[in-house]
């Protein structure tokens, strides 16, 4: 028979820094400048894709790093940093070889259409969107939020995966990594699915006004990345 | 392990992960895969038929992660069980996951098209016959090369993840780097070559793709011909590049030697990352100075 309240109240401080974690991540999405289909028919500014899938991508590039490090240190700090890192270093590559693409292969200049000046360069926008279009490609405000949310999710997946291996438990160094990798992989998905929800398929980064809807998303995360900690914190320290 | 080694092993990760990126890049292209597929889908009820493959299993990294996680679990499961050959057990595990792929293209091809009926969208068998094999030949690319990425991290590098998780989560990333990328080249681009280039896409026209190829009909593979000129390679670029660069600063700054060289992977990895911010910003200027503005400034502002 499992302890259950031994072992949540052992390991109290994991669930708690899972649920920060989790939360983070939930928060980062926000920031990620997707367009979704429009996007990819550039009839809307942000990346081609759906907001899941970057953040996704990004956040468990991030993952890996911080598990390659994770293996090397046992400094959180370096650990969340590194995790931060790789996201960051993954969705600027893809944002920079995206922008590309709309520059040189379609033909458009970047054009935001949420405001008429770039919140960071003060250029103007809308003369830049074609007929037809709410813009298209990658303002530079886009592209830094973008940094700015891999970097947010990246910190936040490293940080539930940090504190999953950590839990108290009994198992070899192997399984436990793969174990608790798993989970933070389910645990990231989740968070990066409830933000969705405020984003509805577009947004352009911390300048579109449905970045506002944030904390509604980060609440309801904080609800299921608790129930979440709970029975991974207990299906880890149970082995 | 010495530096050297960890850098040849990096480069050949990169090298890797060029050729994947490009691959599932063409992959989706040739089926239409992500989000050009709306158009696809919606091309039959703007009255326009087609001869396009069309099939969307799913977002390309929730496919593309299903079909690296089959791969490497059978691979993982052959070198540990039955102690294959590295290069037999990746190689067989690759091919099994391209087939599983190719069932669900065929399917999700006939179940698309079938529900088009009242739109007189034709199935057409022989587009099944000759795009679902290219399809399955360039998912056994890309995951045979994720498979090569994900060996030679949790066996050389030893990352402490297992083969089949990092190649999960490797798929997944090159899923979202391929519809990111590459797909907007295919959506934007080669679905709209009716519009004259970088007069940008009318949302009006949303449906109205072009039907007709450089020689007879369009079909899944002329686009994969055409995007491989440029969308296909850019996502390679892009999943190398991410690849190369998230694991280059843990390998020549190691952090295992000392928090300060921790440390340095961090600052490394931000001026990397400044860099790109930059890189990004003379593009944006490039394009605004080149092409030019769309409209002339309101005249109101003038006036007033």
């Amino acid at each position: 028979m499992i302890d259950i309240v031994g072992i949540l109240s052992a390991n109290l401080l994991y669930v708690l820094l899972i649920t920060i974690g989790g939360t983070l991540v939930s928060f980062s999405v926000h920031f990620v400048p997707v367009g979704g289909a429009p996007a990819a028919m550039a009839q809307a500014p942000g990346i081609g894709t759906g907001t899941v899938q970057l953040a996704a991508g990004a956040g468990l590039t991030g993952l890996i790093t911080a598990g390659t490090v994770l293996g090397l240190t046992n400094s959180i700090a370096i650990v969340l940093a590194s995790g931060a890192v790789g996201a960051m270093l993954m969705i600027g590559s893809t944002m920079i070889i995206g922008q590309m693409v709309y520059v040189f292969g379609v033909g458009v200049p970047p054009a935001g259409g949420k405001s008429k000046y770039d919140p960071i360069t003060k250029d103007q926008q809308d003369i830049y969107s074609s007929q037809g279009t709410e813009g298209h490609a990658l303002p530079t405000a886009s592209y830094i939020s973008g940094i700015i949310g891999g970097g947010l999710g990246g910190l936040g997946g490293s940080l539930v995966y940090y504190s999953l291996v950590n839990v108290t438990n009994n198992i070899g160094m192997t399984d436990l990594a793969g174990l608790a990798g798993i989970f933070a992989v389910g645990i990231f998905f989740i968070n990066a699915v409830i933000p969705s929800y405020n984003i509805g398929g577009t947004t352009e980064g911390f300048h579109d006004p449905k970045f506002k809807k944030w904390y509604r998303a980060v609440i309801s995360s904080i609800i299921a990345t608790f129930m979440c900690a709970i029975i991974g914190v207990l299906a880890i320290g149970g082995l | 392990m010495d530096p050297l080694l960890g850098m040849g092993v990096l480069a050949l990760m990169g090298a890797a992960a060029t050729i994947a990126g490009a691959t599932e890049d063409l992959e989706s292209d040739v089926g239409s895969q992500s989000n050009p597929n709306s158009q696809v889908q919606l091309a039959p009820q703007m009255m326009h038929p087609h001869r396009i493959y069309n099939k969307a299993i799913s977002g390309e990294p929730p496919s593309n992660a299903l079909m690296c996680a089959i791969g490497g679990t059978i691979a993982s499961v052959m070198m540990s069980a039955y102690g294959l050959s590295v290069v037999f057990a990746i190689t067989f595990g690759a091919a099994i996951a391209a087939v599983i792929h190719g069932t669900y293209a065929a399917s999700s091809f006939m179940g698309r098209v079938s529900s088009q009926k009242r739109f007189k969208q034709p199935l057409y068998l022989d587009i099944v016959r000759s795009h679902t094999p290219v399809i399955i030949g360039y998912a056994f690319l890309t995951t045979f090369f994720i498979l090569v990425i994900s060996y030679l991290m949790s066996s050389v590098l030893n990352h402490p993840f297992p083969l089949p998780l990092l190649a999960f989560i490797w798929g997944i990333t090159v899923g979202a780097i391929g519809s990111s990328t590459g797909d907007v080249h295919y959506g934007a681009e080669r679905e709209y070559q009716n519009v004259e280039f970088g007069s940008g896409i009318n949302a009006a026209n949303s449906g109205d793709i072009v039907r007709h190829g450089e020689s007879g009909l369009r079909n899944g593979i002329d686009n994969a011909w055409f995007c491989s000129k440029f969308g296909g390679p850019v996502t390679g670029i892009a999943f190398g590049m991410t690849v190369f660069l998230s694991g280059w600063v843990t390998t020549v700054f190691n952090p295992g030697e000392s928090i300060t060289m921790g440390w340095l992977s961090v600052i490394a990895g931000l001026l990397i990352v400044a860099i790109l911010i930059i890189g990004n910003r003379i593009i944006e200027t490039w394009a605004r100075s080149t092409y030019g503005p769309y409209q002339e400034e309101e005249s109101e502002e003038v006036t007033a």
